[in-house]
């Protein structure tokens, strides 16, 4: 045993290659030698004391981290070097040459102390951080004061960051994106951050800064509720257009017969009325500009009949067609903003139309700080009824401050007293994580808003819109970054009492476009049961669903049918007319008639109860 | 009333939903117990299953289960008294022969065996060679000789050298010492009494032995409590492995629940896992048997048997849209309403309202 443990091992990718002995000399000689140059910089050491053991890491798959060394307290990246950088002398490649930066991954780290600035560098420091802020990714800096949020919020955060809408693309006339948002008066923000100026995020932005009062309202803003500000959103605010491309093609079949743009001729199979097919141009398609609604045909097309017809004895007939036109979905409407007529490369005719519609903020819409402060419109309040400041300003959104102590999202408060003193004198902040001490940023926000005559921690005094007095307590005011999100109520909203049903079962469909109805499932249906509510259950899986009359032969128990010449409810099997009409569900017809085909007779045995 | 006096003193209202509610009291807290299995590590108790893998365990019904575990508590007599309970453990503890033996020569040509037993190993157990020798001659079809005090020759008359070979290692193999199955024993203290925890359960062969308690012996095998104790005790242990389990991950769930699940499981005499092998497998209903698993199976031997539905079941007049026979479906009007016209009063009335 005591001479194994002098022993130390060495590993190559996790395979026991050789022993060594002394493994932390011997793991400094192979990154001595790795600075030199000697071996792959992309080769890690590292030396385990507990176990004995040197690690090689060659393989791939590591996450690596650059680091700047230092060697004896002395930053090897030295000032003469970094206004090399700046000229462009030399570039990054050349401080990884020369052993000036170095990448470690997980298990050299370990091996490692690192000073967070050049002036906390002791003699025991090995390595310097380039910037603390890399510790997160490139999204997570993209967002400003991640280190004074929860950690949990910061990939939530990302997540709103990239359902928000925004000037997405700067040629978005040119582009049939199938559907897109377009934000009308996307800003910069206030505060950005390396992250965000990196990504050139302020050259597209998708958010506007929002002056917030943290307050309650009336309990308009319980739980994840915001109060919009109606003038704010009749001047613009978080108004966006929704753009949605329909397309279509001349497809050509078998047999030389293909599709054709164009009006349908009344005698067409599936006609839809002459009111359908009002707005449509000559050569079939709609023109732009043109107010749309639901259900109305963007682009007229008939095909060939699905069938092939018989041939007539006095040869070709007149072709019969089917119409086959682009209508807008249901539940939509809009205008139509460009329409694309093209060919493809198989020379068929192609179409596309981008239907534009306006969204302005309304009730259920979604917006979202950039803190995982998310909430849903619940009032777009009147401003004569809103609380305002003595110089008459009054909040865009009025967001409840019970949102903010248990999700410990500091980062809100801070990105609206920082914004709040940055629209007063005029600037633009830096928020990258981890850049300032909290303490001094308060202090440079505070002085901002003192030289301009408010409150150094952003509290106001605030008049009631209703009554015009005072309210009694000071309210936090400030301005902060908001995104809106792409799930808004018009997209979505839908209700059905009644509606289409599926052919095959009878049943309502499912889903928005097909004006469906929410699914009773399993387990609400078990949740009734439970509860014992057997009337109701009936009422929801039979009466609502696909109730289905039926004729039962009170002889055979085989399934009849009502013969309406003669008056008389007809049992099939038997040729009798002693029937009784039952109302059992339609799927269960359905079952009954497929267990048929596979030669099973089932007979129901009518009781007549008492 | 007299519907009134019936109900008196039940806790449950004539057609509850029991096996739904049931269902969903247990079903709700298990979504948020997690499949993965934390080890205790260390502590020298024995590793059990918990959680949720073992609720599935029982519930399935698994003939054997993974971590077999039994408690032995011991006669009143002895339970305080430490050395006495040793010796007890020494009879549970399985040690096989070849646990004792330091090596061993195998002969195949003149079919024998001959182990050499370490002294210190025999001194550790408290045994000598004669005792393991007749423990061994227990095996079938063997001549065990005691050679030297620490030798033992063994001889088979085998017709192939494999048969030979075989035998040999099932003499390796062979419990020399305490119960076969039960791999690990300790001796574990309550209050001022000792009882013993193993891993392995052979609960025929452990009351047997001098000392324990065969009034308070634990097992989770529910297959071996029922063989050993009968189906009521195997429906008591069903519930109460439930409910330590579930208490264990935190959740509160009635005790009435677990129990109808262990009623179900075991009311006809054996028991039955949840499912399609079981309990659901096993309805009246051809409907209700083919709604859930297995629809074509269910619907052709119906067929091929002619059976009848006579749509009792909850499932089957959902799928048909009838009214189920629970909660406000329970109850009918019990008088016919043509009886009703035979009331003089009430005749006279309805004459009088058709007039009308």
């Amino acid at each position: 045993m005591t001479s194994e443990s002098t022993k130390c091992y060495v590993y190559l990718d996790g395979k026991a290659i050789g022993t060594v002995k002394d493994g932390k000399a011997f793991a400094e000689e192979v990154r001595r030698n790795r600075r030199l140059g000697v071996i792959s910089a992309e080769i890690n050491v590292a030396y385990l004391k507990k176990l004995s053991e040197v690690h090689i890491n060659a393989d791939r798959g590591r996450a690596r981290k650059a680091y700047i060394i230092v060697e004896d307290g002395k930053s090897k990246l030295t000032p003469e070097i970094l206004e090399k950088i700046k000229t462009k002398e030399i570039d990054f490649n050349y401080l990884l040459r020369k052993g000036i930066i170095e990448y470690l991954d997980a298990e050299e780290e370990e091996n490692i102390l690192v000073a967070l600035s050049a002036d906390k560098i002791t003699p025991k420091t090995t390595h310097l951080e380039i910037e603390p802020a890399s510790m997160f990714g490139l999204t997570f800096t993209a967002n400003v004061f991640p280190e004074t949020n929860s950690a949990g919020r910061l990939p939530l955060a990302s997540n709103h960051m990239k359902q928000s809408q925004g000037l997405y693309a700067v040629n978005f006339n040119k582009r049939y994106d199938a559907r897109a948002y377009l934000l009308f008066y996307p800003q910069v923000p206030i505060i950005t951050s390396v992250g965000y100026r990196t990504l050139k995020l302020q050259r597209h932005p998708a958010g506007q800064n929002f002056v917030i009062a943290l307050s309650t309202y009336y309990g308009y803003n319980m739980s994840d509720a915001l109060v919009l500000n109606k003038a704010a959103v009749d001047r613009g605010l978080g108004r966006s257009a929704f753009f949605k491309t329909y397309a279509d093609e001349e497809r050509r079949y078998p047999g030389g017969q293909q599709d054709y743009f164009k009006t349908p001729a009344a005698t067409t199979e599936g006609y839809l009325g002459e009111h359908a097919y009002a707005k449509l141009g000559e050569d079939g398609i709609i023109e732009p500009e043109m107010n749309i609604k639901e259900s109305e045909v963007l682009i007229g097309k008939v095909s060939p009949p699905r069938f092939l017809e018989e041939q007539t004895s006095f040869g070709v007939g007149e072709e019969k067609s089917r119409d086959n036109s682009v209508t807008l979905r249901t539940g939509e409407e809009g205008v139509i903003d460009s329409v694309m007529v093209s060919e493809t490369t198989g020379a068929t005719k192609i179409v596309k139309i981008r239907v534009r519609s306006i969204k302005i903020p309304e009730l259920g819409d979604k917006f979202a700080s950039r803190h995982n402060q998310k909430g849903v419109v619940a009032l777009v309040a009147d401003p004569k009824d809103m609380p305002f400041t003595k110089e008459g300003i009054i909040p865009d959104i009025v967001l409840n401050p019970h949102s903010l102590p248990s999700r410990m999202t500091f980062g809100h408060l801070l990105d609206m007293l920082g914004g709040k003193s940055g629209s007063v004198a005029g600037k633009h902040f830096d928020g990258t994580a981890f850049s300032m001490n909290g303490h001094d940023r308060i202090d440079q926000y505070s002085r901002l808003l003192e030289e301009h005559g408010y409150d150094k921690f952003g509290d106001e005094y605030l008049y009631d819109g209703r009554s015009g007095k005072r309210y009694s307590a000071r309210i936090y005011t400030g301005v902060a970054y908001f995104n809106k999100l792409t799930h808004m109520v018009s997209t979505k909203l839908q209700v059905r009492s009644r509606g289409p049903v599926q052919i095959l079962t009878h049943q309502p469909t499912e889903g928005k476009p097909r004006k469906g109805g929410l699914r009773f499932g399993e387990m609400e249906r078990d949740a009734l049961v439970g509860y014992g509510a057997s009337l109701l259950l009936k009422e929801r899986m039979l009466d609502q669903s696909d109730k289905a009359p039926i004729w039962i032969c009170r002889e055979c128990g085989d399934i009849g049918y009502y013969d309406h010449i003669k008056n008389l409810p007809v049992c099939p099997t038997d040729s009798g007319n002693n029937l009784e009409l039952i109302e059992i569900s339609y799927a269960f017809k359905l079952f009954l008639d497929e267990i048929k085909s596979l030669h099973i007779l089932p007979r129901i045995n009518l009781k007549s109860e008492a | 009333m007299a519907t009134e006096r019936k109900n008196d003193g039940i806790d449950v209202v004539p057609g509850e939903a029991v096996g739904v509610i049931a269902a969903q009291s247990i079903g709700e807290p298990g979504t948020q117990m997690v499949l993965r299995t934390f080890h205790s590590a260390g502590i020298s108790s024995v590793i059990t299953t918990k959680g949720l893998p073992r609720i599935i365990e029982i519930v399935d019904a698994r003939k054997k289960p993974k971590a077999p575990t039994m408690e032995i508590a011991l006669e009143k007599d002895i339970e305080k008294k430490y050395e006495k309970v040793r010796s007890v453990w020494r009879a549970i503890e399985e040690v096989k022969a070849r646990q004792l033996i330091s090596s061993f020569d195998e002969d195949l040509k003149n079919s024998t065996l001959v182990l050499h037993l370490d002294r210190d190993k025999l001194n550790f157990y408290e045994t000598n060679g004669r005792l393991i020798a007749s423990r061994l001659a227990k095996q079938e079809g063997v001549h065990v000789e005691l050679v030297g005090p620490e030798t033992i020759k063994v001889k088979f008359k085998g017709k192939t050298v494999e048969a030979t070979r075989r035998a040999f290692i099932n003499v390796l193999g062979a419990t020399v010492i305490g119960v076969k199955g039960i791999m690990k024993a300790n001796i574990q203290q309550e209050g001022e009494s000792f009882y013993i925890a193993t891993f392995g359960s052979n609960m025929e062969e452990v009351m047997a032995i001098e000392g324990v308690d065969k009034w308070n012996l634990y097992s989770n095998d529910i297959f071996e409590v029922m063989r050993v104790y009968g189906i009521e005790a195997a429906r008591n242990l069903i519930a109460r492995e439930l409910a330590t389990i579930i208490d264990e991950e935190g959740f509160t769930v009635s005790y009435r629940h677990l129990a109808l699940v262990a009623d179900a499981m075991t009311y006809d005499g054996t028991i039955r896992s949840v499912g399609r092998h079981g309990v659901a497998g096993r309805k009246e209903s051809v409907f209700a048997r083919a709604a859930y698993e297995e629809t074509v199976k269910h619907i052709v031997n119906a067929s091929v048997f002619g059976e009848r539905d006579f749509l009792k079941g909850v499932a089957e007049n959902i799928l048909i849209g009838k009214q189920i026979g629970l909660g406000t479906g329970n109850v009918k009007l019990a008088m016919n309403k043509d009886d009703l016209k035979k009331v003089k009063g009430v005749r006279k009335k309805e004459e009088a309202k058709e007039k009308e």
